[in-house]
């Protein structure tokens, strides 16, 4: 018996680890859960928008009452709203995001539309802010105090606090139009132009020299993003033990930095950069607006005024989808890089 | 020659059956006719299509003849079937007749009994016809197109092949809410070959960059800019701006009495000193008119007094001089006193029965800053009057819904007044309310004389009544039109000339009815071939630059200078005259 008690003795508390697959699949269906339930969200949040689309769109044009009707009954606003819901689950399930109530064409064909000048526009600017933030972090975070620092710092912080479409609006002044005896290096707007075919091969370069400005813009504003929290992050890094033991092998200074430090101090950024992702199709909403780039976040926030329920509808579901997907991507490398996410 | 015009909203649909908005109505009007089309000087029908019309002598029979030189841009020659086919599809419902139904109301039938008439026959006379700016449609390729289909039916070019139309020009490329529309000449226009070979729209969706964009020759057209945008690009060199006039009017509205429709109980919390006429008409003296273009208009508009705008001379009615819409504070004082509004004892009015006014509230709309100035300005003149008041501004829509709430006293909007006034005057009729009318505005007379002007059948007649209407609105003062709104244009006038505006004169020179100036518009160089011409800018190099348009019209023709002294002379005598010299 008391060998028996000896062999039973407590355990050392050990942590069940769960296998990567129930990981992910608990990931997986936990992304697939919010996902319902924004879809459940996303009706009813923009039906408490004030406004009649039917007389904010027809004042002035449908002058009576059978006009106004007759659209109704087409766009099928007439329904009672728990009808309008099913309708609404109905048809997203089988991938119809329904008509456009001011274009009145299918809101999947006017989000394929505006999707590639978003992801052009805003992917471009992140990845670019990012190579180019990061760069600076490492850089200015290194040399802690330094010329470099302060003005890598002063810098992108000025560029932060400014709003995105003033700087745009100096930036065409200056780069679009050229003050005095200065030529004007880019369009002052638009995404190509209208004697070029944007698919074509002699569309790159055209779109890419009309996106020059913007993605600049969006680019300088994205910057301090990056290099902010490389910077602290590579801060924190700098006073560990294990720098210093680097330092004493005997590495050289640049060594030290690239293996040791920034590798530690890149996860933050690599979650940030992440997230960013996520909310690329969002759109710049501002930027959009002054380069007059038919985006997606300009296609949601004209929406809201109608209210066009089904492009609100419609939009929302892709960028929450974009950000519940861009999340459960990093959850899942997560999983694998550290084993300690998956208890 | 490219014709690039820098457009600040996009198209909304080029399907001439869905689209609502008015940069749309433009792309319509390049790519198809219609039977009749609008006059340059006063908008009023003219020939189109349409080469001559008939009516019955009891006005319920329309006959028009369809000229037979039309053919559509794939060779298929157009008929009268289209016409039918086109208005059948509008009468049977659906969202076709969502837009153009107004004009096919009250029709019996249509017939088409050879291929270049068309018979349209009444239930009852119309004043309206024969104003008939329904775009025409190919039979051949519109038959193809379901209802179901037809609410999300595009209309837009596929696979590099323009859509079938027949106007002037043809829709190469362009999407609903796309940022670039692009058109081809038609060569077989029935109306002769126009002088440029592709118009582009570019939507910009701010004005600053689209007016870089002219500075810097992108684009040869700005529109929709403000009047401190005109004063800065004036001057430029090749650079024509102006401010024209547009048949619209803005207005300070009241609620005078928000019911129920199917109860016919008081809705909402109307203040009761608003609800009274007396009350409203006393405020007509109280605001300065004036000051207001000048404040919250920059100085871009004209003092407003009745809802007919000075475009439509016809229908207008002029104020008498005794009562003309002039600020006259102690007038309003006098009016407000007599109606029993008198001074209480804490310094503010109070109503005839002796309670508190208390604070009127006064709405404005959050997305024009012209409009929160406006109530601004009137809640000052208010407080001059010793009226208590405060002002807030919302989003159109939510506005919207507190008008139709009842729930305020007064609100700043305004209206856009098409040639045919009908429309406009049928937002003021007691059976609007709950639907158009935001002033909830009830008024049998009004009402008995709105039935008669939508069937009188003689011209002379029907202006009668409808000044009439506007002699009862203005005293009864449901709106107190504050201005007749302007809209900025700018354009390269070393680039093009031969533009005419629309009302000639006085008029703007693009979003107009029709498409005059896309046909007879010319490049600067050829500037010449429109020098007779009535009424065209003769805008070259030499003098592009200084200060634009009133050069380019005295270049362009005695004429015109003539018609202007006359009109202004015209204008002169009218607001000079008594009741008893005017009619």
């Amino acid at each position: 018996m008391t060998i028996g008690a000896v062999t039973e003795a407590p355990a050392p508390p050990r942590v069940r680890r769960r296998s990567y697959g129930r990981y992910a699949g608990g990931k997986v269906l936990g992304s697939l859960g919010s996902l319902g339930f924004m879809l459940i969200v996303n009706f009813f949040l923009f039906r408490v928008l004030p406004g009649d689309p039917a007389r904010t769109l027809g004042r002035g044009r449908f002058t009576s009452p059978e006009q106004l009707d007759d659209f109704n009954r087409t766009y099928g606003l007439d329904q009672p709203l728990p009808q309008q819901f099913l309708t609404f689950i109905q048809n997203t399930l089988t991938g119809d995001l329904g008509i456009s109530l001011r274009y009145r064409v299918p809101v999947s064909d006017l989000i394929v539309d505006r999707m590639w000048p978003t992801l052009l526009l805003v992917g471009t600017s992140t990845i670019l802010a990012a190579v180019i933030g990061i760069w600076l972090g490492v850089n200015s975070g290194w040399r802690r105090g330094s010329r470099f620092d302060r003005a890598a710092t002063g810098s992108s912080l000025t560029l932060y606090s400014m709003p995105e479409w003033w700087l745009g609006l100096l930036l065409i002044y200056l780069l679009a139009v050229g003050p005095g005896p200065l030529p004007g290096l880019f369009p002052t707007g638009g995404l190509y132009s209208p004697d070029v075919d944007p698919t074509s091969w002699a569309g790159i370069p055209d779109v890419a020299w009309h996106l020059a400005l913007p993605v600049f813009t969006l680019t300088l504003a994205y910057l301090a993003d990056y290099a902010l929290i490389m910077r602290s992050s590579l801060l924190d890094e700098i006073g560990e033990d294990y720098v210093t033991t680097a330092r004493a092998k005997g590495l050289r200074d640049v060594q030290v930095r690239n293996r040791h430090a920034v590798r530690n101090a890149l996860l933050p950024t690599t979650t940030v950069t992440a997230l960013s992702f996520g909310f690329v199709v969002t759109g710049a909403i501002t930027v959009e607006t002054v380069f007059s780039i038919p985006g997606l976040g300009l296609l949601a926030t004209e929406a809201l005024t109608v209210p066009d329920y089904w492009v609100l509808q419609g939009t929302l579901l892709v960028s929450t989808a974009a950000v519940i997907f861009a999340n459960l991507a990093a959850n899942l490398v997560y999983g694998l890089l550290d084993p300690r996410v998956r208890t | 020659m490219t014709f690039t015009v820098a457009y600040l909203n996009e198209v909304d649909s080029f399907n001439p059956f869905l689209g609502i908005e008015a940069s749309s109505f433009e792309m319509w009007a390049l790519m198809y006719d219609s039977l009749t089309g609008y006059a340059m000087e006063d908008m009023q029908p003219t020939p189109a299509l349409a080469t001559e019309w008939d009516t019955s002598d009891d006005g319920l029979t329309w006959t028009f003849t369809i000229r037979d030189d039309a053919t559509w841009s794939d060779g298929e020659p157009l008929t009268a079937q289209d016409v039918l086919y086109t208005y059948e599809r509008i009468r049977d419902g659906g969202p076709e007749r969502a837009t153009w139904g107004v004009y096919l109301k009250g029709v019996a039938s249509v017939t088409a009994p050879d291929d270049t008439t068309i018979v349209l026959e009444l239930e009852q006379p119309s004043a309206l016809l024969p104003l008939l700016p329904i775009p025409i449609v190919p039979e051949h390729v519109w038959t193809d197109v379901t209802d179901d289909e037809m609410r999300s039916y595009g209309n837009e070019p596929s696979g590099g092949e323009p859509v079938v139309g027949s106007g002037p020009f043809r829709l190469m490329e362009g999407t609903a809410g796309g940022s670039t529309y692009r058109f081809e000449v038609n060569p077989d226009y029935w109306g002769g070959t126009p002088h440029l070979d592709e118009v582009v729209f570019r939507v910009f969706k701010s004005e600053d960059p689209a007016i870089q964009a002219l500075i810097t020759g992108e684009v040869d057209f700005v529109e929709g800019i403000n009047a401190l945008q005109v004063q800065s690009l004036e001057g430029r060199d090749g650079i024509s701006a102006q401010m024209g006039d547009s048949p619209g009017f803005d207005e300070i509205a009241f609620n005078t009495g928000s019911i129920d429709t199917k109860t016919g109980e008081p809705l909402g919390d109307p203040n009761p000193a608003v609800l009274d006429a007396d009350f409203r008409w006393a405020l007509n003296f109280g605001i300065d008119r004036e000051q207001i273009i000048e404040t919250a208009y920059q100085g871009a508009g004209i003092p407003g007094d009745t809802i007919i705008p000075p475009a439509y001379a016809g229908y207008r009615w002029e104020p008498p001089e005794e009562d003309a819409a002039t600020y006259d504070p102690d007038r309003a004082v006098q009016l407000l006193d007599e109606a029993g509004y008198t001074v209480g004892d804490d310094g503010f009015r109070t109503l005839p029965n002796g309670d508190p006014i208390g604070k009127l509230r006064l709405y404005a709309r959050s997305d024009s800053q012209t409009s929160v100035d406006v109530m601004e300005l009137f809640s000052e003149w208010l407080a001059d009057l010793d009226i208590d008041s405060e002002v807030r501004s919302y989003e159109s829509s939510k506005l919207t819904d507190i008008i139709y709430e009842g729930t305020f006293d007064a609100f700043e909007w305004g209206w856009y007044v098409e040639p045919d006034p009908s429309s406009m005057l049928s937002y003021m009729t007691c059976g609007e309310r709950g639907n158009w009318s935001d002033s909830w505005y009830c008024n049998e007379e009004y009402d008995s004389l709105f039935e008669q002007q939508r069937v009188e059948q003689d011209d002379a007649a029907r202006e009668e009544q409808v000044q009439r209407m506007q002699e009862i609105l203005y005293y009864d003062a449901p709106y107190l039109v504050t201005a007749y709104s302007t809209v900025g244009e700018a354009w390269r006038s070393d680039r093009f000339a031969c533009l005419r505006q629309q009302p000639d004169p006085g008029g703007v020179y693009l979003i107009q009815y029709g498409v005059y100036n896309y046909i007879n518009m010319r490049p600067a160089s050829e500037a010449d071939e429109c020098a007779g011409e009535e009424g065209s800018t003769q805008l070259s190099d030499e003098q592009g630059g200084d200060g634009g348009v009133s050069t380019g019209v005295l270049v362009g023709g005695g004429a015109v200078l003539v018609a202007l002294l006359a009109a202004g002379g015209v204008v002169a005598a009218r607001r000079r005259g008594t009741v008893g010299e005017r009619e």
